[in-house]
């Protein structure tokens, strides 16, 4: 019982400051979605459809993933394979060092958090920084992000003011106003500066070429317009067909991350910028700012694997972020107590999914199987079939602890025997009631102790309900009868 | 030897044999409900009240001569001497770049070389001016949105540095949403390597969801939105 994963989470359960930080930013995330989806006509139609395009897409990956890399080249970027995390790595810092690149501005990528981008440059000698507000909070922190699209979640403002304090020397404020306008300030200077940018990408677009960036604060559009050169890191399964099928993506993901109709800034970018003829006979006029190059770096890591299995859906994702934020189990223990790059239910999946079950046996535990996350997918991913489908694999990697071992067989006894059953519960019944007080029990022996360490235990109630069905029945019965003779 | 291109497209081929891939089909079924039809006045008041709520000022001036006055007045408002702005004929009013040089409002050269060195130079050089004046290829109604392409005297910059962004649109631009946009134009991601849609100012809410505006981006926005009916 006291894996890192438990203590982990016995640790977010009583970090005040991450309840109060949590508790402010998901029940406001889950209104604005609600709000947001309620505006859009047809929105039932719109996710069905937008669901169809993911799965269509998956199911032509190579041939929509040659297209894209041909269309990228046609544009004049550069397309590079990456088949896991080092190659990715290693492929990024190559194009670093051949631009002589010391400083590096980042946009927001949980695709480069996978592949710990960041430590694999720096130890090649090139500075990194997060532009994101929220990545360069937890940049400054030494952290890593809690939240797929709001990294710094799991701080107070109170906590940011300290951190800005002391890593950036301003005088101490809790106005996130003045945070943001310091963090500004800093960043500007970098973004002018830097010799390269690298950003993540939402969607890539496999008929022009097109890669897509969803930004709010501006930062993905400096990260790739003011360095000489781009690197985009893509997972292989971003895809969409057309610029039409991206439209109707575009009319979920915002709606369902931060409830806005339409993140304020969409980057559509296709190849670098259009080069200035050096003779009058060279093609057409260029454009007057933007990358000289542009990468794209794809990144397999497992996925291409997936997709061979019962959760090749956990690819349908888009990185929205509704089902951290609804989430029961996230709503009280916070991203980084699940321990991976992605958390919540989505990371409950796609971590085992992507690195297997064995270094992560208790993510496809961490859920109550409410079905919560199914219903605010925007493509309507099944989540819980999945979790089951990991926790299948887990038993039958021999993950079943023991005393579970043991109960199971038992209780697969009882349960097809109801007299077995009947006198079960009767014993438990009048055992919980026995020990309880005021119904409630507030100490049990282990393994059931895990339950109670945290909440307390409802007493059995009085009559069983098969009792009460039966009384319940009857009455309908009879009121369904009288119903239909009038 | 294989390519890692055809290494990882074979890896993909042999996984998609036994891929369980639910809802997926043959092809992507069409929209089973109508595209929205508004007539221009429709569009213009859709999108005026959208980038209203999002904080953009929306001016609808009744004349020419009134578009480019707004132009004037803000850039004088801001103190902005110098500024970032694309080229005259991309202003959707030809006449407002003339008129912002006759009022001895500096335009500065949007250019930035390949070169790492100056590069740096002449970035710092376009950090400095305080408003944008851009065109725009279309306003999306049902958003609020700007669609900005950039080209040859099209720069990024102009709507990206400045703390204010000055962006005239013709109502004739006007689309009701991005799917009927893209079916106007379907090659606008092609005839630029930047297409841009711009839904409100800069914001960011990575503090604890507070709304802070003006991150990286502008602060503040003004669309002056041109009807070519008035414009006589």
């Amino acid at each position: 019982m006291s894996s890192p994963f438990h203590s982990r989470v016995a640790g977010a359960l009583v970090d005040d400051n991450l309840h109060i930080a949590l508790n402010r930013v998901t029940s406001r995330f889950t209104t604005l979605r609600l709000n947001a989806l309620a505006s859009l006509p047809h929105a039932d139609s719109v996710r069905d459809r937008a669901r169809a395009i993911r799965a269509h897409t998956l199911s032509r990956l190579d041939i929509y993933l040659a297209q894209f890399a041909d269309s990228v080249e046609a544009a004049g970027g550069r397309v590079h394979w990456a088949a896991d995390a080092h190659a990715a790595n290693r492929i990024v810092a190559e194009i670093a060092k051949a631009a002589r690149a010391r400083t590096v501005v980042k946009g927001k990528s949980m695709v480069s958090e996978e592949t710990h981008l960041n430590p694999a440059l720096e130890a090649e000698g090139i500075t990194v920084v997060e532009s994101d507000l929220g990545e360069y909070i937890i940049q400054l922190a030494g952290e890593t992000p809690s939240h797929i699209i709001a990294p710094a979640v799991h701080k107070t403002k109170e906590q940011v003011g300290q951190l800005f304090h002391e890593k950036l020397g301003i005088p101490l404020t809790h106005d996130p106003a003045l945070l943001t306008a310091a963090a500004r300030a800093k960043l500007r200077e970098v973004f002018l500066t830097a010799d390269m940018g690298i950003s993540g990408v939402n969607f890539g677009v496999a008929e022009t070429g097109t890669i897509c960036i969803v930004t709010n604060e501006g930062n993905g559009r400096l990260t790739t317009s003011t360095p000489r050169v781009h690197v985009a890191m893509m997972g292989i399964e971003r895809l969409v067909p057309t610029l039409d099928d991206l439209s109707a993506m575009l009319q979920v993901l915002a709606r369902s991350a931060t409830g806005q109709k339409l993140s304020v800034y969409t980057s559509l970018i296709t190849g670098p910028r259009r080069r200035r003829p050096s003779k009058q006979s060279e093609g057409g006029p260029g454009e007057p700012d933007g990358p000289d190059e542009l990468h794209v770096v794809l990144v397999d890591n497992g996925r291409s694997r997936v997709l061979g299995t019962r959760l090749a859906e956990i690819l349908y994702c888009i990185r929205c972020g509704a089902c951290l934020n609804i989430c029961p189990v996230y709503q009280q223990i916070g991203g980084h107590a699940y321990g991976s790059v992605y958390p919540g239910p989505v990371g409950a999946v796609l971590t085992p999914a992507l690195e297997g079950v064995e270094p992560w046996p208790e993510l496809p535990q961490a859920s109550t199987l409410c079905g919560a996350c199914r219903d605010v997918c925007p493509v309507r991913i099944d989540i819980p079939r999945m979790l089951l489908e990991l926790r299948d694999a887990g038993h039958r990697a021999g993950q079943t602890p023991a005393w579970l071992k043991l109960f199971l067989p038992l209780y697969q006894l009882a349960a097809t025997q109801p007299a077995l059953f009947n006198f079960g519960a009767a014993a438990a019944r009048w055992i919980t009631r026995a020990l309880s007080s005021n119904g409630w029990l507030k100490r049990l022996p282990p393994p059931l102790s895990g339950w109670t360490d945290h909440r307390d235990f409802p007493a059995f109630a009085a009559q069983p309900f098969s009792a009460q069905f039966k009384n319940h029945h009857k009455g309908a019965k009879t009121q369904r009868n009288t119903k239909d003779s009038s | 030897m294989k390519t890692d291109r055809d290494s990882m497209l074979d890896r993909i081929r042999d996984s998609l044999r036994s891929a369980h891939l639910p809802s997926a089909n043959d092809s992507i079924p069409p929209r089973t409900w109508p595209a929205p039809q508004l007539d221009s006045a429709a569009l213009a008041d859709s999108f005026a009240r959208e980038a209203s709520t999002l904080g953009v000022n929306v001016h609808r001036p009744s004349s020419r001569d009134e578009a480019i006055e707004t132009v004037l007045t803000l850039l004088r408002e801001i103190g902005a001497n110098n500024i970032l702005a694309w080229g005259d004929d991309d202003l959707c009013l030809p006449e407002v770049g003339k008129a912002i040089r006759a009022a001895e409002i500096r335009i500065v050269d949007p250019n930035v070389s390949p070169d790492s060195t100056i590069r740096r130079e002449q970035l710092s050089q376009l950090g400095g001016p305080l408003a944008g004046v851009t065109g725009a290829l279309a306003g999306l109604a049902d958003t609020g949105t700007l669609a900005l392409l950039t080209g040859p005297t099209q720069s990024r910059l102009a709507s990206l540095l400045p703390p204010t962004h000055i962006a005239l649109l013709s109502i004739s631009h006007l689309y009701p949403d991005m799917a009927s946009f893209f079916v106007a134009h379907p090659d606008a991601a092609r005839n630029g390597s930047n297409l841009v849609f711009v839904t409100g100012p800069s914001r960011t809410g990575d503090i604890e969801l507070t709304l802070t505006v003006g991150v990286h981006g502008p602060k503040t926005i003004h669309i002056i939105l041109i009807d070519a009916q008035n414009n006589r």
